[in-house]
Formats: structure tokens, sequence, C-alpha cells
């Protein structure tokens, strides 16, 4: 079966090029024949996932994911699979009874679910460095991190061990490991997608969104996923458009902003820079208007997200805290220990601020479209290692971290990371940030530039990996 | 906003939350209140005291 996405996939299913069945088992195949490297899964579902393929066998395909086999990251409920959030705090939990509500629309969309992929613990940090499963591996360079907390999506979509995965973002948990793994995935409007089934983060910024190989892949994906459940109070009761259909519109005359305090500082490695300035100019040439913004008090957004999330997070796992405070890993226990110490009106000094953060993004998209920046400005660091070279000197990898992220995730706009070039071998990623429920908008700006590039097409050379396990 | 707390006061506020943490995890929680308290304190100044609040909120197309 030839490498592709879960768009491209869906097609060659919906043809007869290929049986569910055949699908399935290329992906369990390259899984077993690779992930010993890359260490994306936690568990597969392998008699499960063959057993529901025949069970479509026969039917007429129904859905645009029918018989398109995904992957989901381990805080999301699936049906018969113990949830672990990658976490020795619960390893006695039992398997989930009910599939979360993002991988029932999946389902309904006709995907079958592979397995589980590895995360951050409790999808609290930017590594996927578990204590319980040991770090995914980054298949471009095996040394070094995938990101997360979502890395195990992002290494699964990297290494196309499946079509199409699920990540979860609070505050980069998405974008970083699709930067990092040199794939694409979108964090959604929070509100935009169920959060039924979902170890919680932080309820005011956490969402579920798709790490893939394209913008196309994005959009079915998403569509499968999007709107509203009238069983989870926290999402949006919002039309969904037809992302697919949308976005072959291109970006001719779309108003786009550079979010010139993001390009020209002194976190970002200049090689990274002059790729994403590349990528803008790339937008230039497709007809979209660049213009430069400025986004007041944008160096502040981190904070102002960091004084409800520490809050929110220690909320969730007090009573793990009492009861099986050791059992955490040291730099989750630490996070989640520090929310103790923050006072109530820390929370509400966070709350008044977010007002602050939204009236001035909601100013800058009365006169921009669409914003761009570097996802992040930095290559990932090595496996152990916890600073990186940028521009001959070390920098902590968690500096940057917070001010590439939080300003979108603290606004809930949707944001996706494209790949736009490599760097030393490492792929490098372009955020693209439209304004509230505007997803159509930033899918259609990926996929104009991926029709006009081959980045996200671009795969790491696995055959070291598949010959090391 | 106050400075970073003690070690024993932290460990004394941590018990009464029923929590009881190491001295190497209160260590590393000194280190991330010495990022952020100082941030908060910023932030005290930026944040104008009118401004309403964005509470926990089910969002609309316009909110």
């Amino acid at each position: 079966m030839a490498l592709q996405g879960a768009a491209g996939l869906a097609r060659a299913l919906r043809a007869g090029e290929l049986s569910p069945r055949e699908a399935v088992q290329s992906y369990l195949d390259r899984i077993d024949r690779l992930d010993g490297a890359v260490r994306a899964y936690v568990h597969v579902r392998g008699e499960e996932a063959l057993a529901e393929a025949d069970a479509l066998a026969g039917q007429a395909p129904q859905g645009p994911l029918w018989g398109v086999p995904v992957a989901i990251k381990d805080v999301i409920d699936v049906a018969g699979t113990v949830t672990t959030c990658s976490s020795r705090v619960l390893v006695d939990a039992g398997p989930a009874t009910r599939d979360a509500g993002a991988v029932e629309g999946l389902r309904r969309a006709g995907a079958i679910v592979l397995g589980k992929l590895n995360t951050h613990e409790f999808a609290y940090g930017a590594m996927t460095t578990s204590p319980r499963f040991g770090p995914s591996h980054n298949p471009w360079s095996l040394d070094r991190i995938v990101g997360g907390s979502s890395g195990g999506s992002g290494a699964c979509a990297g290494a196309d061990l499946a079509a199409g995965t699920l990540g979860t973002d609070t505050a980069g948990s998405i974008r970083i490991p699709a930067c990092f793994n040199g794939v694409t995935g979108i964090r959604p409007t929070t509100g935009r997608v169920s959060n039924r089934g979902v170890f919680p983060v932080s309820f005011a910024f956490d969402v579920v969104g798709p790490i893939a190989r394209s913008a196309e892949d994005c959009a079915v994906l998403l569509q499968a996923c999007a709107g509203h459940d009238p069983e989870d109070a926290s999402t949006a009761d919002v039309p969904v458009p037809d992302y697919a259909a949308l976005l072959p519109q291109g970006i001719a005359g779309l108003r786009v902003g550079v979010v010139r305090s993001l390009v020209d500082n002194d976190l970002i490695d200049e090689r990274i820079r002059a790729t994403v300035l590349g990528a803008i100019e790339a937008l230039r040439g497709l007809g979209a208007e660049v213009r430069d913004v400025e986004i007041p008090l944008l160096q502040h957004f981190g904070a102002i997200q960091q004084a409800m999330q520490f809050a929110d997070a220690t909320n969730v796992h007090l009573p793990w805290l009492r009861e099986r405070l050791a059992a955490y890993g040291d730099d989750v226990r630490a996070r989640l220990l520090t929310g103790l110490y923050l006072p109530g009106h820390v929370y509400a000094l966070g709350q008044r601020g977010r007002r602050v953060a939204y009236e001035a993004l909601r100013g800058t998209f009365r006169d921009v479209d669409l914003l761009v920046a570097p996802t992040l400005p930095i290559l990932p660091p090595r496996i152990g290692e916890t600073e990186v070279d940028v521009n001959g000197r070390r920098l902590a990898y968690r500096l940057p971290i917070i001010p590439y992220n939080s300003p979108w995730s603290l606004v809930g706009v949707p944001t996706m990371s494209v790949p736009v070039g490599l760097v030393d071998g490492m792929p490098v990623g372009m955020a693209m940030v439209g304004w509230r429920f505007r997803e159509d908008v930033v899918l259609r700006a990926g996929h104009a530039y991926q029709q006009a590039t081959d980045w996200h097409e671009r795969r790491p050379d696995l055959a070291a990996a598949a010959k090391e396990v | 906003m106050s400075d970073v707390p003690s070690i024993d006061t932290m460990r004394e506020l941590a018990a009464l939350h029923g929590v009881h943490p190491t001295q190497e995890d209160l260590e590393a929680v000194q280190g991330f209140l010495a990022v952020l308290l100082p941030a908060f304190r910023e932030l005290e100044q930026l944040v104008p005291p009118e401004t309403v609040p964005a509470a926990m909120f089910v969002p609309t197309e316009e909110a």
C-alpha cells in the first residue's frame, strides 16, 4: 500500500483499490516493523481492528473515513481499552466503557481505531518522555524528542503508522508535535470538538484535534469530530461548515498578518526564521495580502494562561496528589504541586487578563483574516536534554514553548502547524491562526500552501530505524 | 504578590490540603514560583482595574 494520508486513503478505499482489511493489515505490519524504534503506540488493537475491518467487508462504503485506520492519544477514551494517560498513577485503571465524543465521530465516519498513542504524562508537558512507557522517538532523528503533549500522535503521523491521529491541545500540545515531526496538526477553536471522554488538563483551554499528513487530511478528520455534543457543556452549538469543500478556494486576497514579535526576537534560531519568512513569501506568491501586525501585550499572554491553567490542573488531580503523589513523574508532580501555592486572586487575574487578550486579538482580526508565525523557534532537543542550541548559545527548551503557543490557546482561536522546511534535517513548522470558528480559513490557507509546496510530503528515512529494532 | 515561600511554609500549606510533598518536590515548586510570581506581579500592573473577567464560557461565534 502506498503511503498516504487519511483523505487519499479514503478515496482509494471508496474506489475499491484496496479493502479495509488490507489497509489495516498494512499499517499493522508497518507498526510491527517500525514502532519498536519510534514507540508512538502504547497499545495496538490489532485483532479488534482487523475484526472491525472485516465487518465493513461486503458493505457499500459509508462515511467519509470508511475503512481508514486512525490512532488516538491515550488521554482520549476508546471503548474496551484502558486510558492510561501514560501515567503510573492509573496503573490499575480498567478499560473505558464508552468511546469519547470525538472517537464516536470518527467511527460514525467509518474510521477504524488501530490503537492508543503515547502522551506526556496526563498531557501536562511538552516532551512525551513518559515515566510509564518511556519516551517516544522522533522519526526524523530517533535521539530527539517528539514534543508534546500529543507526542505519540505527532510521531505516529510522521512515521506513517496510521492514516490520521487525534491529539489534544491545552497550550500547544497539538502544534508542537506536529511541528517537530514534520506533519500538519490543527488545534480547533476551544469548544469546537467534544471533550467528553477526554482526561482534562484545564477545562478552560482543552480541545481535541487531528494531527495528520496534510491540511486536507486534517479537514476530513476534523469534520468527523466537530460539532455540538449535548452531553458536553463545554462544546459550542455553532454550525460546522464543509471544510473539504472550501479547501479549493485558495488564498488570493486573503489578508495575512505576520506576527512580527514572534519572528524578530532573541529566542528564534536564525535558520528557522529564514525558513518561515520564505514560507510567508510563498503565501504572498499565492495572492495573499501580507502585512506585519503587532498584538498588544502578546508577551504576557502566556502568563495569563498559566494563571488559570495551574489551578485547573491541580484541581483535577488533587485526590491523587493526596493518595498517589510519588506515582507521578517528577516534572508533572512539580507542576501539579505548584498549583497549590497560587491563591484564588491569581485565577481571577488570569480571567481578567484573558479578557484583555481577547480584545487585543479581536482587534487584530478586524484587519486580517489569518495570522502567521513560526510554530516554534527551535529544533527539538535530544532525549534526556532540557536545553537546545540557538544561534550558538544554549537555551532552555521550555522558554520558547509558552510565548509561541499560549497566545492562541488563551483566546481559543484555531491554529494549525504546517511543515515549511528542514533545518539540520529536522522539520520546521509555521503556525496559521484564524479567528474563532474560522477553521475553514486556516485549513484553506494550509491547503493552498501545500498545493504549491511538498514539505508535507517529505518523509524521514526510517530504514535505519527498522534495522535498529 | 509575595515572594517565593520557604520550604517550611510550603510544607505546612500543602498539609492543609492533605498533600505531603518531599523536600525535592518543594524545591522544584520553588523553581516554578520564582518564574511565575514576578510574571503575575507584572500582570497586575497591566490589566486595567475595570476589566471584566472572561470566566469559563461556552463560546459562541462572536463571544
